[in-house]
């Protein structure tokens, strides 16, 4: 289940977490991602240091095929029959981040002061950070059409990830389909892929391209990017509207285009939802002019889900 | 109270209006592209451009659109008046003028009927206490119906009226209307024009401007193209044949539409019997002439007519004429009874074309008094004046209207001669030695040598007189030609009401070789017929023409009452018309009967109708046949522009200010000035405010930006 339903809505009230806009101004997304991930964990109520290393968790009947090394011996010794040791997951899971990096994420409404590229660069950090202080191994992809920076998963790789967010702009048109594929080829071992993106594309498109990343049960969390203007429509003259991708242009009378528009984005979010739940994939709304801690959360109970597989 | 400006060029200044709603147009148009990520969940709605034009912010337009108004209107520096006229622009009643055009080419289709009903609804728009007065007009303005506030005999007269038969003039209606008008005395006063403004009714020359105040409200009908056939004229070209006249008639048509008429039937009738049918082809805004086969003349008073199939325009579909055999001009030689010297003259005579010359020669010593029953001419050739009784007849005659020739000769003498002092006729001398004098000075204004003053009509310096009877006419005549020494040749002289010539030579080979010069022919038949009064007579006379009836068209040598030739035409002053004549009773073509009564003063008569007049003297006498035509001026069916003729006869408000604008203090001229400030004052109160309007909008709209 998503950590949150694709509700829409506007800044959530009493936001305990730094303004969005506030963080875009800090080049040193390192800072970013610690300002974000500590000021997180200090309000927490659990501990996040869950289930490290191999513990124990449970025996179970040995059945053909199971690893002859995973039997426990002394329970044989016991009672003369083949339990088999199950332990939690291993927490050295792979998190990577796969960002859109298109010529639409570029975009910043008047409203939010920050685009949703540089608001995407800051919950990439952010969660990377997080991950790396699950000791996760934390990697990039970042695309448009194709892939564009790469960054594999490793222990290590938090500075080399963060430098490359460093390095994006927005270029390009935006398909999902190629870029993700080529990502899902690579995914050998379980993890956590989070896809930040504004997800133009119709819903099937999106859970078409993102459902391949689960691989070998990992888990697979979709940020929705989307400036508050790109909800709300608040445009009120006459005006042309340019396609940032395509620069196809749009003369429209936003009064009589922002009921209808409205009505398609939140069917177009609802649908998402609908069917990325259908494929256990977690999706969450991104609002620019939302703080990150949200997707903290998500990211939280993904690897929260991650560690209960057995 | 009226409003001026001192400085209106100032108003140009309004043309700045232009500039905010352009900046509210143009850059809403150009600045409005706006980067959005996708446009997958936008539709491409009807977006009409004049949605696109939309004013936003119309309010702020509107500010500024008014601010300049009043900036251009202050710098204009308005003029309060207060003028007689003020209270006339305000409203209350109206005087109005209804001028209707009842021309005959408002006969053409469908205009009558549109007039009547533009008028109709003048009258329904009339409010109460309004005056309304009707003038119909052609050539001439009759007020129909004087001013009255009740609409209902201006309709009863409306039902009544007729197209008439002349052509349009303007300016005696207007001039009527501006009198109308001028002794109005209430606020609003309007003339209401309905026609269909003809270009050829407007006379240049006789401006007429409508009081001031007044305006003029033209009412068009028949606007647009107006294809229209005509004949314009018929001419004749006669040859005599024995006891009639042979006629040959030419028609002319004109074309005025834009099309070709083809197969157009053209027929000659003569006394109501269709004589021959030609069938033409006109081109487009094109004329043609139709030849008939000649036609005998032998009896007075034929009357013919040229007509073609009738068109939108009838009226000038025909053209009626009244012809009549030749009437020679009875010519009377008196001589001393040498025969021969009269052989030049009597063959100059008998070559004419027709009507010609009817000559008669007596020797004076048997002239008689009867021998006048019927000439119209006299020429003593080389003969003293008669005396006794026969002299004195003569002279009476000559006073009466005859003309009297006298070619002075050896046997002339000097006294007798009516009008011409015997001194003023000297004896016969030789001329300038062997070679004989030339003609030295000639007037050739006059009519007797009017038709030689054109290059190559015929010279008179060839012609060489040897012998002469000089003349000193002193201040007892006109002068009209000279020897080359100076000295008189040929005299005019006036006698009451005939003329006396006197020529200073022979018209034999004895004394001159003019009588061998080919200018002596036409010279002689001019003389004759100067002194003897004589005009053709037209075949045709014009609607709107005033005549005299009781000028002689008959056949001269058919008069029996022993008036000379052209004493009718000079009694038309009225003095004393021939005894015997009673009143006329003239029939109108429409059958209409008037009397004209000679003693009433001048018998004039005037032509309203086209079609044959019929003159009956008394109701015995036999008809006399005036054949009338539609002024052809009128075919002519280009407009003008209504509203050029309205601004014309309009006073502009501009000169009749000055007299109605009186003596002013300078306080009371600064007060009527003060205007200016107030407007200033409003345009830069309206500017702060569309300032922080503007502001509000544009911080207002940054969602957008």
């Amino acid at each position: 289940m998503p950590a949150q339903g694709p509700r829409i809505s506007s800044r959530a009230p009493g936001a305990r977490f730094i303004d969005p806009a506030a963080l875009a101004r800090i080049d040193n997304l390192e800072l970013v991602a610690r300002t974000v991930v500590d000021g997180f964990m200090s309000g927490l109520h659990r501990s996040p240091h869950l289930g490290l290393s191999l513990d124990f968790a449970d025996q179970r009947p040995y059945m053909p095929g199971d690893d002859i090394r995973r039997i426990d011996w002394r329970l044989y010794a016991r009672t003369d029959r083949y339990y088999v040791k199950q332990y939690e997951a291993d927490t050295n899971a792979n998190f990577l981040v796969a960002l859109d990096a298109s010529a639409s994420m570029g975009y910043a409404g008047a409203g939010a002061g920050v685009s949703k590229l540089d608001y995407a660069r800051c919950l990439a950090a952010t969660l990377v950070w997080f991950a790396s202080r699950q000791h996760d191994r934390v990697g990039l992809s970042a695309f448009a059409d194709e892939l564009i920076e790469q960054v594999p998963p490793g222990a290590r790789n938090v500075d080399a990830v963060l430098h490359a967010l460093d390095r994006l702009r927005p270029a390009r048109s935006g398909r999902l389909g190629p870029a993700l594929a080529r990502l899902a080829d690579g995914v050998r071992r379980r993890g956590i892929v989070a896809v930040i993106s504004d997800l133009y594309e119709p819903p099937e498109a999106v859970v078409e391209a993102v459902a391949p990343l689960r691989g070998r049960g990992g888990d697979v969390i979709v940020f929705h990017v989307l400036d508050p203007a790109e909800i709300d429509f608040p445009f009120q003259d006459e005006l042309t509207l340019e396609d940032l991708e395509s620069g196809a242009r749009m003369p429209l009378l936003p009064e009589r285009a922002r009921a209808r528009y409205r009505e398609r984005i939140q069917a177009h979010v609802a649908e998402l939802a609908r069917r990325l739940g259908d494929e256990r994939i977690d999706y969450t709304l991104m609002r620019t002019d939302v703080p990150l801690d949200q997707a903290l959360f998500a990211l939280l109970a993904a690897r929260e889900r991650l560690q209960r597989v057995r | 109270m009226p409003l001026a400006f001192l400085a209106p060029a100032f108003l140009l200044g309004l043309a700045a209006l232009a500039v905010p709603v352009l900046l509210h147009l143009v850059q809403r148009e150009r600045k409005r592209v706006v980067p959005f990520p996708s446009l997958m969940f936008l539709e491409r709605l009807p977006y009409r451009s004049v949605r696109r034009r939309r004013l936003r912010h119309l309010a702020l337009l509107l500010l500024r659109c008014l601010a300049l108004v009043l900036l251009a209107a202050a710098f204009a520096r308005p003029l309060l008046l207060r003028s007689a006229a003020a209270p006339r622009l305000a409203g209350g009643a109206r005087e109005v003028v209804l001028l209707l055009d009842r021309s005959y080419s408002m006969g053409y289709a469908g205009r009558w009927a549109a007039a009547r009903a533009a008028a109709s609804r003048v009258l329904s728009g009339l409010a109460p206490g309004d005056h309304v007065s009707l003038v119909v007009f052609d050539a001439g303005a009759a007020l129909a119906v004087p001013p009255t506030t009740d609409a209902a005999p201006v309709r009863a007269v409306l039902d009544t009226l007729r197209v008439g038969w002349q052509r349009t003039r303007y300016a005696p209606a207007l001039k009527l209307a501006a009198d109308i008008l001028g002794a109005s005395r209430l606020e609003r006063r309007e003339a209401v024009l309905i026609s269909d403004f003809q270009k050829i009714g407007r006379d240049a020359a006789d401006p007429v401007r409508l009081p001031p105040g007044a305006r003029l409200t033209p009412l068009q009908v028949g606007a647009g193209p107006a294809p229209n056939v005509s004949v314009t004229g018929v001419t004749f070209r006669r040859e005599p044949v024995p006891g009639a006249e042979r006629v040959t008639a030419t028609a002319r048509l004109t074309n005025a539409g834009a099309a070709p008429v083809r197969d157009l039937a053209v027929t000659l009738q003569l006394d109501g019997r269709d004589v021959e049918t030609r069938r033409v082809t006109l081109a487009p805004s094109a004329a043609t002439v139709v030849t008939f086969a000649p036609v005998i003349l032998a009896h007075p008073d034929t009357r013919g007519s040229v007509r073609v199939a009738p068109d939108a325009l009838p009226a000038d579909d025909a053209y009626r004429f009244v012809l009549a055999p030749g009437q020679a001009l009875p010519v009377l030689v008196l001589d001393g009874g040498s025969g021969g010297r009269s052989l030049y003259l009597e063959r100059a005579l008998s070559f004419s074309e027709p009507p010609g010359f009817r000559v008669s020669r007596q020797e004076l010593a048997r002239f008689r008094a009867a021998d006048l029953e019927g000439a119209a001419v006299v020429v003593l050739d080389d003969a003293p004046f008669p005396g006794g009784e026969a002299g004195r007849r003569l002279r009476d005659w000559v006073a009466r209207g005859g003309g009297l020739l006298v070619l002075l000769g050896d046997a002339s003498r000097p006294d007798g001669i009516p009008g011409i002092p015997a001194s003023a006729i000297g004896p016969s001398t030789d001329a300038g030695g062997p070679d004989g004098l030339a003609l030295g000075r000639l007037e050739y204004g006059h009519p007797i040598l009017e038709p030689f003053a054109a290059p190559g009509a015929g010279t008179f310096a060839d012609a060489r007189f040897y012998r002469r009877r000089p003349i000193a006419p002193g201040d007892s005549g006109a002068v009209l030609a000279r020897f080359e020494d100076g000295v008189a040749a040929l005299v005019e002289r006036r006698y009451a009401r005939g003329r006396v010539l006197l020529w200073g030579s022979s018209f034999d080979a004895g004394w001159s070789d003019f009588p061998l010069k080919p200018v002596f022919l036409p010279f002689v038949q001019q003389l004759v017929r100067y002194a003897s009064a004589w005009t053709p007579a037209p075949v045709a006379a014009t609607v709107g023409q005033v005549i005299d009836p009781t000028v002689a068209r008959q056949p001269i040598d058919a008069r029996t009452d022993g008036a000379p030739n052209g004493s009718g035409a000079r009694a038309a002053g009225g003095a004393d018309l021939p005894a015997g004549r009673g009143d006329l009773t003239v029939i109108a073509p429409s059958g209409a009967r008037t009397r004209l009564s000679p003693g009433a003063g001048a018998p004039a008569l005037a032509l309203g109708e086209a079609g044959f007049y019929e003159l009956r003297d008394g109701d015995a006498r036999p008809a006399r046949v005036i054949a009338a035509n539609p002024d052809l001026a009128e075919s002519d069916l280009s407009a003008l522009d209504p509203q050029e003729l309205a601004a014309a006869v309009t006073t502009p408000a501009a000169t009749a200010r000055p007299a109605l604008e009186p003596d002013l203090t300078p306080a009371e001229r600064d007060a009527r000035q003060r205007v200016w400030w107030y407007l200033l004052a409003g345009a830069f109160a309206l500017f702060a405010t569309e300032t922080f309007v503007s502001n509000r909008l544009s911080r207002g709209g940054g969602v957008e930006a």
